[in-house]
């Protein structure tokens, strides 16, 4: 077996080697000149998107339709589609890390295409972007950044929700160049802009435009590296500069010598600078050191993350820096991963010598094996990945402790990389993209090329879910299938059946997109998620099963996203019978209702007849009111609803809204009468108002007040009581305890008189309390500080044992006075 | 391997406040944060808000009281997405803020605990939509302690039970369901009453979309090994217990001061800043709330068990408060005395290490001295008492005619209404409603002591079934003893319960309780009786004295599902059944049995902070019992008789629009 030189085509710049991998030929029709085309690839070696050039002539050709539009290419050269573009002139097209195309047009509307189908969202700059017009733009992983005519800056950082943000403001002058660093690599963490204006470079961010203070530009063209760490500077004498993205450091500098300068400068992974005109390609490693590459027609550089693409009409090749491990393994110098890669066609020579040199480097062996599964993973050459994969297991049956992880995951990434690198599908990633796309990305980006049978393989190799693949493949089926609609959901339901995760909301989706809102609604039937189905049937008019399926989903939110759009399109009437027949709904639109929308609850208890209901939204509104006529106005209203209305509440209500009405008139009045330090009389309850009224020394208004509502005679006593006691008028009380009976007893009396501290007053209601024993009434006498009379208490009670305990608080003559009274009760002896 | 579940609360503050941080972050430079109500107090619980300055915060507002400035061009908005008032404030803001600043302000909008269709719809058709960011902050289950998780959903009990809003419900499934994700299926689901029913319909549900989603990988559909069951309750089914008076010391806390996101606000004198200087002793019918709304300077002090000294005493029956922290106290003094006998270097330099533990502790031994003073002064009262011998005896089945006069009485003493209707209440939920013309007199009666505008609390009340007239026709359908016809009541009833499942203990040894009854003083919550039906079948059996149909083996509700038809709503045990058995067994198996088994409860509609001392208490039970077994508390929010009446009694009066002009 023959291998290709490895070395073959490696170029060595300074230290480093460089190599340029032949991808895929023949890749274009003979017929499209790349001249005149602009192209732009996705990072990860995705697609190629193709826009003419309107700055070159081309030739006329008639059976030619010269519309414009965007052709979307694999890698291989392989058309996935072609997007029409009717927006105008094209100020920047790109791509983001999962394969959305965002093209900007002059007026700074942007579409963002997703799937790589022409599917697309339109959005639009602002901005002054429509008067200004957009320049040009530059993009990143997740967002880009236009600059407008006026040298404004605008930035959007998500495509999902994209909102553009103003810049600061770019310093006057004329722009030369421009690049971005990414969110990603920025302190801030957020977008920032290089611009070359003058001869200096300014740094933009959201809050400031920031001078770096250079000194040698005009800088014709700005390059960030992919890491962001690193600038490259192009000057107007021919030199190319790399420095920090800080413009702190100056790591090397190049002359290129050329007379015209080069269209544009990419960053060739992140230790060397590509620069591109038509036909020439210079690459600059560090020190300054640079190869170069000439070629017969025009070539297109696509910048990725580890290394270029050069497209011309015949080729696709990758350029990069060659890997360490590659290096390392390809070496022509005795160590020891050259000596166990060049073992293995001892081996298969069968030379003893092929045991010899693993015996020479024993030592080293596991590095070694390391190495080669390492460069195998490097390689796009199927031989050559086998030989290498060979040697590191000829390497590792000679060790007696070896962990074969590593080798067999590298084993299932070649075959995964080997697949897709296929000319048929066109993705040639590299391992470090792979690893940085991840494997569920891959699938993603297959699913969108519609390779869903290699997909799925992938998957279950991968063991990654399918639901995806399945429901995608699902919505082209319904897009694209002729036939009744009943056989297609026939088809489709098969084919998914006891498939884990199929989200049949978004194949409904498709198939309502595609105008056959039938076929939506019967596989909506098989979806399983209220909350997803919910948005589609309002969309699809079938605003009852929309309002079922929420509330079936427990979800407030949903129910009333539903009823919020329900209200405005239904009239009232048809709205509330719509309501009303679920009662979750009703009371939804019930609670909400009380907090935005009264006349809507007036409506709404109005039509179900509830009249108690209605006249508390009224009694409500009576409280808002500033005048106490409008109060009464309101409660009037508020009764007149319940004239009719027979059930017990209601006549409750209907009663106390009336005396709620006489209240409020006799509080006025009393505001009128009376000067009262405590303020206004209007809004206090009926006991309060007799409370105030006491307290206040008017004890015949509050006498009127209580004959007017009949308060209870308990609760007027009360009433009199605690309103006398806070006053703290004495005499009143006195009056009061003159009476021969309280309705309350007197025991509340002496409680309140002696808690407001006059015991004088409580002692004299104990002798009232009669009903109570004559130990209560002792504790009552001590708690007033009279003692003796506890004593006589006691002696009428006969209770010695009480007096001889009374003995040991009494003081000063109490003593004597108590020690009389047990001296009349002991026995004489 | 499941993550540890002991961890649960911990990972749950972490990953809010990683969360929240990753927020302000993503807003570059300085930023003014615009919280709704609530949430200041919520996002306490895991972040500092020194932490919020560290992340560029320069002052932060509460939405509601609409005075954001123009101070910094960057505003974050952290809201309560699910409230449409709130949304719409949010969107009237922004607009405002677009309209008069100079300045171009950058505006972030970060909904909690999701964003939701009704907020995009909102701020789309209020035009700011596409001027803003919108994120979300995905905050569930807020750990109030390492045992307790709470939504702290603040409007809980009155969406649930007054506006039909099952809101609560569907949140709850959502935490839950985060459960289930991290540590796999609750084996079992049992339940008592409707919204509970509804929550687990919801959860078997939420199973079956998560395997339709894309996103989901089959191997979080297993049983979990680690959990036990998942025991919800329904408030509904048990109103009676939060309207009695909680006796625990945390409880009566709750009462009196009212304890929120572990925080309570207390006179500035509890503190020790001037116990002295402090009013003497009121008089005997002293009003509970005539202290509290005593000018006086206010301080917030942190209630939550990074005060071991509150964690010992929370728990407590308040009977039992005095002389504990007068133990405690002798303890304390034991070890500052310790100085003395600490007579070379090397003991004295451990008791100066000690010392700073020691003065901590002498400073909350402070505070509880004189919070514990403070709640004396309203359990002293007369009035406090009359209240409490009237719960005691309607809870115990006295008849509630007798209590009757003690209520007009303490009508007419102006009691805060809340205690009134709590008692009125309590009255109608035990004994199945008032007599229709006592309940008219009642209704008069507040009427005219607390003003007309009570005949919409008073509606409120009969809406949610809580005050009704016996006549009414839900009262009549009281299913009476065991042998009721339908499996299901539509209301519970006390009487029966209260024989079957001893929730009247008159006997319990208050030094060191033997049953939960304590934290009521005797009554032991039904909601508990509930849980204990499941966990602690042989006690309840040995309560019970007559044979129940119990065999050791029983598990789930068996041997009381007849008893439990007594109470309101359906009682159900659900399995969740593995997708794929073989896996599963070999999991389990894997896994071995040998393991902690957690049970959750979760408590719809609230939880007090009796009940949950009640629910420690049966875990230490089960700890004692030697079984492996632990229970981790979660609830919508803590309630208490307070904050329910508080939230539906009306605030304003007739004269408020006068007052406000």
């Amino acid at each position: 077996m023959t291998l290709a030189n490895p070395r073959a085509g490696w170029e060595k710049i300074g230290p480093e080697f460089y190599r340029k991998i032949p991808l895929y030929q023949n890749i274009f029709d003979e017929d499209l000149d790349l001249s005149s085309y602009h192209v732009a690839g996705a990072p990860f070696s995705g697609a190629l998107a193709l826009w003419r050039d309107t700055t070159k002539v081309t030739r006329y050709r008639t059976n030619a339709i010269s519309k414009t539009g965007i052709d979307v290419y694999s890698c291989s050269g392989k058309l996935i589609s072609r997007i029409n573009w009717d927006k105008g002139a094209i100020k920047g097209l790109g791509w983001s890390e999962d394969e959305r195309l965002l093209v900007i047009a002059e007026d700074g509307t942007f579409h963002v295409y997703f799937g790589l189908h022409g599917d697309f969202h339109p959005f639009s700059l602002g901005h002054g972007a429509e008067d200004a017009g957009v320049v040009n733009c530059r993009f990143w992983s997740h967002g880009f950044v236009a600059l407008l005519g006026n040298n404004t800056l605008v930035a959007v950082s998500s495509f999902d929700e994209p909102r553009p943000r103003l810049l600061s403001a770019a310093p006057e002058g004329d722009i030369h160049a421009w690049s971005l660093i990414p969110p990603a690599h920025t302190l801030s963490r957020s977008v920032e802009v290089l611009l070359a204006v003058g001869s200096t470079v300014y740094v933009v961010d959201v809050s400031e435009a920031e001078d770096r203070g250079l000194s040698d530009g005009p800088f014709k063209h700005v390059s960030v590296s992919p890491n962001g760490r690193f600038a490259v500077l192009f000057t107007d004498d021919g030199k190319v500069w790399v420095v920090g993205s800080d413009f702190q450091n100056k790591y090397s500098e190049y002359d290129s010598k050329a007379k015209t300068r080069p269209n544009n400068i990419y960053w060739c992974g992140n230790d060397s600078v590509v620069l591109a005109w038509e036909d020439e390609i210079h690459v600059v490693g560090p020190e300054g050191a640079a190869a170069k590459y000439y070629y017969d027609d025009i070539v297109h550089v696509v910048p990725d993350i580890d290394g270029v693409r050069l497209i011309t009409s015949q080729s696709c090749e990758f350029l990069h820096k060659v890997p360490d491990e590659s290096e390392e393994v390809f070496k022509l110098v005795d160590a020891p991963a050259p000596v166990l890669f060049d073992s293995i066609e001892l081996l298969e020579k069968r030379s003893p010598k092929a045991d010899e040199s693993m015996q020479r480097i024993k030592a080293n062996l596991p590095e070694a094996v390391e190495t080669c599964i390492r460069a195998a993973g490097q390689e796009f050459d199927h031989a050559l990945q086998k030989q290498l994969l060979r040697a590191a297991s000829f390497g590792k049956s000679v060790l007696d402790l070896y962990s074969s992880d590593e080798f067999v995951e590298m084993c299932e990434t070649l075959r995964v990389l080997n697949a897709v690198r296929d000319y048929q599908v066109g993705l040639p990633l590299t391992l470090a993209q792979y690893s940085q796309l991840r494997p569920d990305r891959l699938i993603t980006r297959l699913i969108h090329r519609r390779e869903y049978l290699l997909a799925i393989k992938l998957s279950e190799f991968l063991r990654l879910p399918l639901n995806k693949i399945y429901v995608h493949w699902a919505s082209q089926k319904v897009k694209g299938a002729g036939g009744d609609d009943d056989s297609v959901r026939e088809v489709v339901v098969e084919r998914l059946k006891g498939k884990y995760g199929i989200s049949f909301e978004a194949i409904a989706r498709a198939a309502y997109d595609e105008g056959r809102g039938n076929l939506a609604t019967l596989l909506l039937n098989h979806e399983p998620r209220a909350g997803k189905q919910v948005p589609l049937l309002l969309n699809m008019e079938e605003d009852e099963v929309a309002l079922d399926k929420a509330i079936e989903s427990g979800d407030s939110d949903l129910i009333m996203f539903v009823l919020l759009h329900l209200k405005q399109k239904l009239p009232l009437a048809t709205f509330f019978r719509t309501v009303n027949a679920r009662p979750q709904a009703a009371a939804l639109v019930e609670s909400s209702a009380h907090n935005q929308d009264k006349e809507l609850l007036k409506d709404m208890y109005y039509q179900d007849d509830r009249p108690v209901e209605g006249s508390d939204v009224l009694l409500e509104e009576a409280m808002q009111q500033t005048q106490v006529q409008a109060v009464i106005d309101k409660l009037k209203l508020a009764s007149r609803l319940l004239t009719d209305a027979k059930d017990p509440n209601a006549v409750i209500h209907a009663k106390s809204l009336a005396e709620a009405t006489v209240l409020l008139k006799m509080q006025e009045a009393f505001d009128k009468e009376i000067t009262d330090s405590s303020g206004s009389y209007v809004g206090l309850s009926v006991n309060e108002t007799m409370f105030r009224l006491i307290r206040s020394g008017y004890s015949k208004r509050a006498g009127r007040v209580q004959s007017e509502f009949k308060v209870a005679e308990k609760t007027w006593w009360w009433v009199r009581l605690r309103a006398l006691v806070a006053a703290r008028l004495w005499g009143e009380i006195e009056e009061l305890g003159k009476n021969r009976k309280s309705p309350i007893g007197w025991e509340p009396f002496y409680n309140e008189v002696l808690g407001a501290g006059n015991t004088r007053l409580a002692s004299s209601f104990i002798p009232k309390c009669t009903h109570l024993k004559p130990a209560e009434r002792i504790e009552m006498w001590i708690k007033c500080g009279l003692v003796n009379k506890a004593g006589e208490e006691a002696l009428a009670a006969k209770d010695l044992d009480t007096l001889e305990t009374l003995r040991d608080k009494a003081t000063g003559a109490q003593v004597a006075e108590i020690e009389r009274m047990i001296s009349k009760l002991r026995p004489r002896r | 391997m499941a993550p540890n579940l002991d961890r649960e609360a911990e990972h749950i503050k972490e990953k809010a406040r990683k969360d929240l941080l990753a927020l302000l972050e993503s807003v570059r430079g300085k930023k003014n944060v615009v919280f709704s109500k609530e949430l200041p107090g919520i996002v306490g619980l895991f972040v500092g808000f020194s932490v919020l300055r560290e992340y560029g915060v320069e002052k932060v507002f509460v939405l509601e009281n609409g005075n954001t400035d123009s101070s910094q061009r960057n505003i974050i908005y952290i809201v309560d997405g699910e409230d449409v008032a709130t949304v719409q404030a949010v969107a009237g803001q922004v607009k405002q803020l677009q309209r008069n600043g100079n300045v171009e302000h950058e505006v972030t909008i970060a909904w909690v605990p999701r964003r939701t269709l009704l907020s995009n719809k909102i701020l789309e058709d209020e035009g700011v939509l596409g001027d803003v960011n919108v994120q979300e902050l995905q905050i569930f289950f807020l750990p109030l302690e390492n045992d307790l998780l709470s939504l702290e959903l603040q409007n809980g009990f009155c969406e649930l039970y007054l506006d039909g809003d099952r809101s609560p419900v569907y949140v709850a499934s959502r935490a839950l369901m985060q459960i289930q994700q991290r540590h796999g299926l609750f084996p079992r689901i049992l339940g008592k009453g409707d919204n509970a029913r509804k929550l687990a319909n919801l959860l078997v549900r939420a199973r079956k979309e998560l395997d339709a989603d894309e996103a989901n990988t089959p191997y979080t559909t297993m049983p979990s090994t680690s959990i036990e069951s998942l025991i919800v309750i329904d408030r509904d089914v048990d109103f009676a217990t939060p309207l009695l008076t909680q006796l625990t010391y945390e409880g009566l806390i709750d009462e009196f001061v009212s304890i929120k996101h572990n925080k309570a606000e207390v006179d500035s004198s509890v503190l020790g800043a001037g116990s002295q200087s402090r009013p003497p002793q009121g008089s005997t019918t002293i009003a509970p709330t005539s202290v509290s709304t005593r000018q006086s300077l206010k301080q917030t002090i942190q209630l939550d068990s990074s005060d071991p000294l509150f964690s010992e005493l929370r728990s407590l029956n308040f009977a039992l408060i005095g002389p504990s922290l007068s133990k405690l106290a002798r303890r304390l003094e034991s070890n500052y005395e310790g100085r003395h006998t600490a007579n070379d270097i090397n003991s004295l330099r451990e008791f100066v290490n000690k010392l700073p533990g020691y003065q901590s502790e002498h400073k909350s031994l402070a505070i509880h001295t004189n919070l514990a003073d403070d709640l004396t002064k309203y359990t002293r009262s007369e009035t406090f008492n009359r209240e409490l011998e009237v719960q005691q005896n309607i809870a115990a089945g006295a008849d509630p005619i007798y209590q009757h006069d003690t209520i007009e009485e303490l009508i007419a003493r102006d009691v805060p209404l809340p205690n009134i209707l709590r008692l009125l209440c309590l009255e109608s939920t035990i004994s199945g409603g008032l007599r229709a013309k006592d309940l008219d007199t009642f209704k008069r009666q507040i009427l005219h002591a607390y003003g007309y505008q009570h005949l919409l609390t008073l509606d409120c009340l009969e809406k949610m079934e809580l005050l009704q007239s016996r006549s009414s026709a839900s009262a009549l359908l009281l299913p009476v003893g065991g042998g009721a016809p339908s499996a299901t009541g539509t209301k519970t009833n006390y009487g029966h319960l209260r024989k079957e499942l001893r929730m009247i203990v008159d006997e319990y040894n208050e030094q060191d309780p033997d049953d939960v009854s304590y934290v009521y003083s005797g009554y032991a919550p039904l909601s508990i009786r509930l849980v204990q039906c499941i966990l602690q079948k042989s006690y309840l059996q040995q309560l019970h004295k007559s044979p129940l149909p119990l065999t050791p083996s029983s598990t789930g509700w068996a041997g009381f599902e007849d008893i439990l038809k007594s109470a309101k709503g359906p009682t159900f045990n659900i399995a969740q059944k593995p997708n794929d058995e073989r896996v599963s067994k070999a999991k389990s198996a894997l896994a071995g049995s040998g393991g902690i088994k957690y049970v959750f409860v979760m408590f719809l509609g609230g939880i007090t902070c009796a009940e949950v001392a009640a629910l420690r208490f049966v875990a230490k039970k089960l700890r004692d019992g030697g079984q492996r077994r632990k229970i981790i508390i979660c609830t919508t929010g803590i309630v208490s008789g307070r904050s329910i009446m508080e939230s539906l009694i009306q605030s304003e009066t007739l004269a408020s629009g006068i007052k406000a002009a």
